[in-house]
């Protein structure tokens, strides 16, 4: 009750009369819950059209079958009938094609089993064809396609017109046979699906004997466990027998690294907005140390007083929570087609344009904000019940860093970057083993160097400002020396503010670093692999793994060898298989041919006599990734499943290898033609006799194939220039982050020049009194101001380096399978120290004007 | 009722201490309107401040109505603060954001007792300080006189054993200064016992006792029964 007191008539009062100080709180709490929220929300919404797209295509179907992604073959469909309990098993070829045309959208495309899918799922078709008695019938014919009317409105596409569809086989023309209803099936990928014979499907995909999947019902009395159970037993071993449930935890597996890493990401801005609300509430205690001493004199128990700041922090955090929560939708909705179109680059298709929006992630960001919040006020709250009723009476000196003593400081910020380097040596020297060779290890280390070095901001800022009183102030005229001592009297609480620029710039340092190295890695990974000067590619310029790719047959590659002035066509097919029930990437290449003009960067195990070795052997290469995951060594084997049953393969190497960061396993072509009877490639790199005339037979092979279907025929530089572009879409949060954490910072810079500039307001009068001209008031704050900034600015550099080099050691390898090199971000750290200038230069203009605008009189009546 | 028995007061000044207050022993007598006079640095206001409770004796004891107030809880003390000593500063120390009457209300606020219920309480108290008109004013709004008024009702509003003074006039002018002083002096007609530190000779002439500070120590013990108006 009289805490109650105490926060209607004390605090709500000076929310209500610091409007701008509340205000940047309450931004700083909403933007790191925004962060939180709005990751959750994009998460989740991807997972859930993932989930959304399988359900609705899973239809009555308790269990589904699934292979290596080339398919298995048919002969399978027969085993799984023969089943006891199994109801019904349906075949589905499960695949995608591109509408050549038009929006040139991207389509599933599944083809069915027209005498018996509809026992699984129901088709509903519109009612301009009602008096089509069995439209599933009409498929029979190889030709037919039926699309969806959402797709059809879209496309302008009528019933019995033809449309050009781009498969394996080239362009086909289909007819549409029928326009369904958004019921089932028919309502996944909003819209993008096509229903075809699954023969006439098999045929245009090259997938002549093979199905994708088999979906299975099973008869009433049976449990779905007992029926897989059978299931799998009649099966060889490698084949997924998973309800839907399961398969969409597989793509949850599939996306745990990058969804993981975008939470983390979302927890550095709530622990910058943490920082702000140290900030905050630390400068309330100072400004507020008589009313804390009179409260304390009259009678306020110490406890009340912490209790007091708590409560003021907990209504603000409310605020800020409950605005993050709004804002953090409203980021999500804004953004999740950009995720969206990101995962669907890199891992798997998806069409995510709504948002899911599940309660769980709205209460975890509300209680996030509310509790980081709490936390962050818990030591200046306590350190303001340090003050002593006597300041009530007589200006008692208040050391406004409470237990934070320099010396103490200068401890924890020692212990902090210890324990920092402790951390990190472990995940050093652990690295065969992957229980504690841990990446949230090498991140709780990269949060404790940003801890340890804010804590040694007091101690950088007294240095910094000495330094430029001896050197710099002198030359700045009255300005400069006015700022540079007006910093100097306060220096714990303007590191406060020092140390917000510091957070914000060495999270943009760090990300920078970390993304450029990556960039300059993956680079000069495909300098060495991509020595062709022409690449082709079909349905997507670099045929990623979840992209629009479409592959083309290998007979194509003679036919490309035949054109005037190609050296040689060489093949690269990529697809996921799954090992250890996790899906991994295997790359095929003809190695023998890839090692004629370019070498594997190998880590450790065989490096020569890779060619006698690997081609068309059951020896394979591994990546870091892969084998950190796993914990394999070069010599040791490791089974995959084929689609004539499990075989083993050695492990020649393991190699720096970018493709995934699921792990990646490299094989011989023509091994995996001889397991898979797999004749696709994914893309093929074709090198020039002469590079003069690259663009010459570029445009020979485009006319050459142009007809039959559509190529992406890129010169090498323009592919690089794709890669590029896409590791910029995988790194498009970090970029949203470094705004959120600038933002947060120039808060924080602004709360404290207020508070410094209210606190001055008797200084202020007096220099104004003595002739010193509105301008130069400004000028002093602003200049302040700007110290602060860049001294923040370029400790942030530092840790921000430090910081980009331990993530990219510790993430980089594990997360996206290959080791990186460290490339100090030199254009980055330019604009980090002139953005934490003029950032602060900016935030220094509001408590600039405040302070310009001081009454005299008023100021220097001021007790 | 306030008794100090052999008290010392050292503060550490760096590394030397210097001994603020030394082996005084006094004893207050309900009712009584003590005057305790000292030039600058004699010690006067940390005894003050250590018969209030705001600060702790290193050696010796404090006990107010037989109660120590010596080596007892941070929370102890503040209660005994809360609800036994109205304290008048020379700054007035009123919060600036609550007005007159909820600066008087606060002591009682923080029992938690709302606002409403002490609001007839704390009104009649700036009646009694004659501030009735002024009730909804802030402390910004005030003249001096009257904001010392609103601190006088703040710390009358607990009925507290003793109400201490610290210069109370030390900031006013001489007329309103003697306004003041009287108020003290009809409050300790009404049986209200009052400590006030001064270092101004007429001020103590309201009082009924004169203690002398010097260099920490107990110089004189003057006892006037009172000629203030």
């Amino acid at each position: 009750m009289s805490l109650l007191n105490l926060l209607r008539f004390i605090s709500l009062r000076h929310m209500r009369l610091q409007k701008a100080q509340t205000f940047m709180a309450v931004s700083g709490i909403c933007l790191g819950v925004a962060a939180i929220v709005s990751i959750g929300i994009i998460n989740n919404s991807i997972l859930f059209s993932f989930e959304d797209s399988i359900n609705k295509v899973t239809g009555k179907a308790v269990l589904q079958i699934t292979g290596a992604q080339s398919g298995f073959p048919e002969e399978l469909l027969e085993k799984v009938q023969g089943v006891t309990g199994v109801e019904y098993a349906v075949p589905i070829i499960d695949t995608h094609g591109i509408l050549v045309g038009g929006k040139e959208e991207s389509l599933m495309i599944l083809g069915i089993d027209v005498l018996i899918d509809h026992q699984i799922r129901s088709y509903s078709l519109s009612e301009d064809n009602s008096d089509i008695p069995d439209p599933l019938l009409f498929l029979a014919k190889p030709d037919s396609i039926l699309i969806t009317n959402r797709f059809a409105e879209r496309e302008k596409i009528k019933l019995e017109q033809k449309i050009n569809i781009q498969t394996v086989q080239g362009i086909k023309t289909l007819k549409v046979r029928g326009l369904l209803n958004p019921e089932g099936p028919a309502k996944a990928m909003d819209g993008n699906i096509a229903i075809m014979d699954i023969y006439a499907a098999q045929m245009a995909f090259g997938k002549e004997g093979r199905i994708d999947r088999i979906d299975v019902s099973i008869l009433k009395g049976e449990t779905i466990e007992s029926v897989k159970k059978r299931i799998e037993d009649a099966l060889p071993k490698g084949y997924n027998v998973d309800t839907p449930e399961g398969r969409t935890k597989q793509v949850e597996i599939l996306l745990s690294t990058f969804q993981r890493n975008i939470n983390l990401i979302s927890f550095i801005a709530v622990f910058v907005g943490m920082y702000l609300i140290y900030n905050a509430v630390s400068i309330a205690v100072v400004h507020r140390k008589k009313e804390i001493g009179i409260l304390r004199a009259i009678g306020t128990k110490r406890g009340q007083i912490i209790r007091l700041f708590l409560s003021e922090t907990l209504v603000i955090a409310v605020i800020g929570s409950s605005l993050g929560i709004g804002f953090g939708i409203f980021l999500a909705k804004s953004l999740v087609s950009v995720f969206g179109q990101v995962v669907s680059e890199i891992y798997m298709r998806t069409s995510v344009n709504e948002i899911s929006i599940s309660y769980d992630h709205l209460i975890k960001g509300f209680f996030a904000g509310i509790i980081t919040s709490i936390i962050a006020a818990m030591f200046p709250a306590i350190s303001s019940s340090r003050i002593t009723p006597i300041s009530a009476i007589r200006s008692v000196p208040f050391s406004e860093d409470g237990f934070f003593t320099k010396k103490k400081l200068g401890i924890a910020s020692i212990f902090f970057v210890v324990c920092a380097v402790c951390l990190f040596l472990q995940y050093k020297l652990t690295e065969n083993n992957s229980y504690f060779h841990s990446s949230l290890g090498v991140f709780v280390a990269t949060l404790f160097i940003l801890i340890g070095l804010s804590l040694a901001t007091p101690a950088f800022l007294k240095a910094y400002l000495l330094f430029f009183r001896r050197f710099i102030a002198s030359k700045m005229g009255s300005s400069g020396k006015l700022a540079g001592l007006n910093l100097q009297k306060n220096i714990n609480r303007n590191a406060v503010a020092a140390a917000a620029v510091f957070y914000g710039i060495s999270v943009f340092v760090s990300t920078a670093g970390f993304m450029y190295s990556a960039k300059m890695s993956v680079m000069r990974f495909i300098d060495n692999a991509v020595k062709a000067e022409i690449l082709i590619t079909s349905g997507h310029p670099l045929a990623t793994t979840g992209s629009k790719n479409i592959p083309m047959p290998l007979d194509m590659l003679k036919e490309v060898e035949k054109i005037p002035g190609v050296l040689q066509a060489d093949p690269f097919r990529k697809l996921y298989v799954s090992y250890n029930n996790r899906r991994t990437l295997l790359l095929n290449i003809d190695v023998a041919r890839r090692l004629s003009y370019s070498s594997f960067m190998v880590v450790s195990g065989e490096e020569k006599n890779l060619s006698n070795i690997l081609s068309n052997k059951d020896n394979v290469l591994i990546n870091e990734g892969f084998a950190l995951k796993n914990n394999i060594k070069p010599g040791d084997s490791i089974v995959l499943p084929t689609p004539n049953g499990q075989v083993s393969f050695g492990v020649a190497a393991i190699i720096v290898e970018y493709t995934s960061d699921i792990g990646s396993i490299l094989m011989d072509i023509h091994t995996y033609q001889r397991y898979w009877k797999e004749r696709l490639a994914d893309t093929i790199a074709v090198r020039v006799k002469d590079k003069k005339n690259s663009e010459a037979v570029r445009k020979a092979i485009q006319d050459k194939f142009g007809n039959d279907r559509k190529l992406f025929v890129l010169l090498a530089s323009e592919f690089k220039k794709e890669i590029r572009k896409i590791i910029d879409q995988v790194f498009v949060f970090n970029y949203m982050l470094n705004v959120i954490t600038l933002t947060i910072a120039s808060l924080g810079i602004i709360v404290t020049l207020l508070a410094s500039v209210l606190e001055r307001t008797r200084e202020i009068g007096i220099l104004r009194a003595i002739g010193m001209l509105k301008k130069q008031v400004s000028q002093v704050v602003v200049l302040e101001s700007m110290l602060l900034g860049l001294a923040g600015g370029t400790l942030g550099c530092v840790a921000g380096i430090v910081n980009g080099w331990m993530t990219l050691d510790g993430f980089y390898r594990s997360d996206f399978g290959a080791s990186a090199q460290y490339f100090i971000p030199y254009a980055s750290i330019i604009w980090a120290i002139i953005i934490s200038g003029l950032l602060s230069a900016i935030a220094g203009i509001y408590p600039a004007r405040r302070a310009a605008k001081t009454n005299i009189v008023e100021a220097l009546a001021y007790e | 009722m306030i008794e100090l028995r052999n008290v010392s007061k050292i503060y550490l000044h760096g590394s030397s201490e210097v001994s603020a207050l030394k082996d005084v022993s006094i004893s207050i007598k309900k009712g009584e309107f003590l005057t305790i006079m000292g030039p600058s640095g004699s010690g006067k206001s940390t005894l003050l401040n250590l018969v209030g409770g705001l600060d702790q004796p290193s050696i010796g004891e404090i006990f107010i109505d037989d109660k120590p107030i010596h080596n007892i809880s941070d929370d102890e003390l503040t209660l005994i603060r809360r609800r036994s000593v109205g304290f008048i500063f020379q700054f007035f120390n009123l919060l600036p954001i609550l007005t007159a009457v909820e600066n008087v209300s606060l002591p009682l606020m923080l029992e938690g007792i709302s606002f409403t219920k002490i609001k007839p309480k704390a009104k009649e108290l700036l009646g009694k300080v004659g501030l009735e008109k002024r009730s909804e004013h802030r402390p910004e709004q005030l003249s001096g006189g009257e904001m010392q008024r609103v601190a006088i009702a703040r710390a009358l509003i607990t009925n507290p054993a003793v109400l201490l003074a610290d210069e109370p006039t030390g900031n006013l002018d001489s007329k309103t200064s003697e306004e003041i002083l009287s108020l003290l002096k009809y409050l300790n007609g009404q049986g209200q016992t009052i400590v006030m530190v001064t270092h101004d000779l007429k001020a103590s002439t309201y009082g009924t006792r004169i203690i002398k500070l010097k260099d920490g120590a107990l110089s004189e013990d003057i006892s006037i029964g009172g000629n203030g108006k």
